[in-house]
């Protein structure tokens, strides 16, 4: 665990920063599927009535939604209802495409706003891991790109930064695949280890939550079976938000599922339900495949 | 089965063979006129290329011609000679620095008045005096040969004149003509003979400067300082290798041979390591590029020092952090440098930069910069600034075009990581796009090596190799190029002569420097490509 993170946060002693994560008594027990039963969960990401505009053109209305701690939620919809955009709104990468804003609404994430000009960006996005539709390692070894994010934040000390890679990539069940070639470049990967290197990459640096734009779009079922296995695995450390088109992995993979369409969140609820008992007639349409 | 199928196919058979001109269809035309400009192109770089060499190639007879006159008119032996002048020449030159460093110590140190300081000197004066006045009986010997010589170098030139004349004449047909021209043969051994003869006056002559300088030293009056003192100790020095050096000059005046002829690579060496370029001289030609490969070089390296950070780093600033605004502004300025003509550039130089930098190099609390203060104002330094001007757009497009190469997901992985902004160019981005950085810096340095306005203009035009125990200094002085000699000397040269025909070679060196460069560029890009895919 990356003890010195919450001192990390504190740019501003006074702005209002994220609070520490909690300390990591919680032992990853035994994976326990999100059930109606289970005791009320905490939430960890709150999005309140948040409009987004790309320039004039709105693409979030009105969207709230609590994400849970140490739980899969799926973000699912037809193509450009906003998906990605949210999920991008929840580590700032928005901030890198000229003329975005977040019209209304907040994000709070342990009831800290990241919009809020004092929060330090760069240690949101270190506690707020990313895995993009396109598998993108860097041209650089595997190795290298594993050791990336520990070495942006300082840490040069060889034995740790094995035992990191090392971990990373045992946790994105790719360590036997790879580790008599750490030194070669992680662009000689097929796609699917490419896929999963990125999410050794992600979770190298222990980051909180873990978001996922379509991770398995562009792979085969084999390499598809095998991420999907990775998330039942990750599911118990990290929160993970997941972007997805397929109606079985989400059923498959996650506890909760949003439903949007065009810009609009239109049902959120345990992914038992949306699947077999709908509340929205449209969400009924939809994960049923009579959409159109 | 045709008739089933109808006219249809036919119809559209006889459709495309109507427009025909000259039997050949649209098509083909379209294609024969692209095709064409892609010919013409290539036929005219192949005619370039051809007529280049052709006018070069003939140099090399020249100059080997040039080199065994230089040796059969007996010039190689007085320039023999000539050395043990010139060295002391040098050596007398260090006198006048020591005594002005004397008379500096006198009065700034000791703070005497320029007459008493010079008074003081009196004594030194009378050393250098005498130690300059040994060298006399050589020179003596020197300036005899070398009218000798001459004389002989000048029959040569008219029998050479006159074969050529009567070679033309028989060429044209006039048989009669050509039989009345008459050609002098030179006896060498003839004419050579009293030149050689000076031989015992010459060993006379260098005993005698030998015992005067020995003489002369132990004269040497102490200096006011023991650093000053120090110089003058190495002065004895200098003295004892410089006599010590003469028993070889004497055993190559005795084993000399006029007839020994001239290897033929030395045409070609002379011209490459040739530290020389003289033309027009009275005495003797001398085609050597060194020089102006070393101003070229010097000046192109200058501009890319310059160049490449500026260039580079405004690349870096505009395609990862200015704003769309500032973009908007910056790429269209910084590309609008390569749309002021060089000349234009020039007559900055002249009129503006030089001056001002000679005018800062003066400023005495500058005085600490290597080279400062300098009195030259068209020099390395005044080009390579210009230079570095013309380089800067075509850096900056390609190095930025290079960045922009860098795909967008790589960029947006490091910021999901965490990563800052400084922390993603300098990780991910710069070194993802490093190949086409250094393909970007070296056109730069192609564009820069065959820019010629602005050197002719701003360099200084000394045929000389700079002094380069001057350290970084050396940028102060003034240096001629490759180009800029080609532009100054093309124009006055008489076709087919040698002069004429080296310009051409320096012409081909040139164009073999830009070919290497933009190979070299071009590989470390495709070098790129496969590292990337
Ligand atoms: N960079 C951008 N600039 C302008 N508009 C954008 C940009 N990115 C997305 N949009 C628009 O925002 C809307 C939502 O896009 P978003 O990428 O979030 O959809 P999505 O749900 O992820 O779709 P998909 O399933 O196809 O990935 C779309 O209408 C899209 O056109
Ligand atoms: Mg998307």
């Amino acid at each position: 665990m990356v003890t010195a993170a919450p001192t990390l946060m504190e740019t501003r002693p006074a702005a209002p920063v994220l609070p520490p994560r909690p300390p990591a008594a919680a032992e990853p027990g035994p994976a326990a599927p999100a059930s109606a039963l289970a005791p009320a969960a905490e939430t960890l990401i709150d999005i309140r009535q948040v409009d987004f505009f790309y320039g004039a053109s709105q693409a979030l209305h009105d969207v709230s939604l609590a994400i849970e701690h140490k739980k899969v939620t799926a973000f699912i919809g037809p193509s450009g209802c906003g998906k990605s955009t949210l999920l991008r709104c929840l580590n700032r990468m928005n901030d890198l495409i000229d003329g975005t804003r977040v019209a209304r609404g907040t994000i709070r994430i342990r009831g800290v706003d990241i919009h809020q000009p004092d929060v330090d960006v760069i240690e949101l996005r270190k506690r707020i891991g990313m895995v993009f539709q396109k598998s993108n390692p860097f041209p650089k070894s595997i190795y290298e790109n594993i050791t990336y994010g520990l070495r942006l934040q300082g840490v040069t000390n060889r034995a740790r930064l094995d035992e990191v890679v090392e971990k990373s990539l045992r946790g994105a069940a790719l360590w036997d695949e790879v580790k008599d070639r750490l030194d070669a470049s992680g662009l000689g990967l097929s796609g699917g280890q490419q896929q999963r290197l990125c999410i050794a990459r992600a979770i190298a640096v222990e980051p909180e939550v873990i978001l996922m734009d379509e991770p398995c779009s562009a792979l085969d079922p084999v390499a598809t079976a095998k991420v999907e296995e990775l998330i039942q695995e990750l599911r118990s450390r990290y929160t993970i938000v997941i972007v997805t088109h397929n109606m079985q992995q989400a059923a498959r993979c996650s506890d909760k599922t949003a439903f949007f369409y065009m810009g609009r969140l239109v049902e959120y609820a345990d992914t038992r339900n949306i699947f077999t008992n709908p509340a929205n007639p449209q969400t009924e349409a939809y994960v049923s495949g009579r959409f159109g | 089965m045709a008739s089933t199928e109808s006219s249809q196919p036919k119809h559209f058979l006889a459709y495309k063979g109507k427009f025909r001109l000259f039997g050949l269809t649209i098509d083909d035309c379209i294609k024969v006129f692209f095709g064409g400009n892609a010919v013409v192109s290539i036929v005219v770089l192949t005619l370039i290329t051809y007529f280049l060499f052709r006018e070069g190639a003939g140099f090399f007879g020249q100059n080997r011609r040039n080199l065994d006159i230089y040796r059969r008119a007996g010039l190689e032996y007085v320039d023999y000679i000539r050395t043990q002048q010139d060295d002391h020449t040098a050596l007398t030159r260090y006198l006048s620095d020591l005594r002005l460093r004397q008379l500096r110590y006198l009065t700034q140190e000791r703070h005497l008045s320029l007459a008493e300081a010079n008074a003081k000197l009196g004594p030194f004066d009378d050393f250098a005096e005498q130690y300059g006045d040994a060298i006399e009986p050589i020179r003596t010997i020197v300036s005899d040969l070398t009218e000798q010589a001459s004389a002989i170098k000048t029959k040569c030139g008219v029998a050479e004149d006159k074969l050529t004349e009567r070679q033309q004449l028989l060429a044209e047909g006039r048989n009669a003509d050509a039989g009345r021209v008459v050609v002098e043969s030179v006896d060498f051994a003839a004419e050579l003979a009293p030149i050689r003869a000076t031989l015992p006056a010459w060993r006379e002559a260098s005993a005698e400067l030998t015992k005067r300088i020995s003489q002369v030293l132990v004269t040497a009056p102490a200096m006011p300082d023991p650093a000053l003192q120090a110089r003058l100790e190495r002065f004895k020095e200098l003295n004892a290798t410089y006599v010590a050096g003469f028993p070889a000059i004497q055993r190559r005046l005795e084993t000399w041979d006029y007839t020994k002829p001239v290897p033929a690579a030395q045409a070609l060496t002379s011209f490459i390591f040739g530290r020389e370029w003289l033309t027009a001289s009275f005495w003797q030609d001398w085609y050597g590029v060194i020089p102006l490969l070393v101003g070229s070089v010097m000046v192109s390296l200058l501009a890319l020092v310059l160049a490449v950070p500026l260039g580079v780093g405004a690349a870096i600033y505009v395609n990862q952090m200015a704003s769309p605004l500032e973009q908007r502004f910056i790429k269209p300025s910084i590309e609008f440098i390569s749309a002021i003509p060089s000349v234009v550039l020039g007559f900055f130089g002249i009129a503006v930069l030089g001056q001002a930098m000679r005018a800062l190099s003066q400023v005495s609390w500058l005085s600490w910069v290597p080279g400062f203060p300098y009195s030259e104002r068209l020099n390395i330094l005044t080009a390579g600034c210009l230079l570095a001007l013309i380089a800067v757009p075509t850096i900056f497009t390609l190095a930025e075009d290079a960045l922009n190469n860098v795909p967008r997901a790589f960029k947006e992985a490091s910021f999901a990581l965490g990563a800052t902004r400084l922390q993603t160019v300098i990780k991910i981005i710069v070194p993802a796009s490093l190949s086409g950085i250094i393909s970007a810096v070296l056109l730069g340095f192609g564009r820069v090596i065959g820019e010629t306005m602005v050197v002719l203009l701003c360099a200084g035009n000394r045929i000389a190799i700079p002094d380069f125990t001057m350290g970084l200094g050396v940028v102060t002085q003034p240096v001629h190029t490759m180009t800029g000699i080609i532009a100054q000397e093309m124009g006055e040269v008489v076709q087919g002569s040698i002069h004429y025909r080296a310009l051409f070679v320096v012409g081909i060196l040139l164009f073999f420097l830009s070919l290497g460069i933009n190979y070299v560029a071009q590989a470390v890009v495709r070098k790129y490509r496969v590292s990337i895919g």
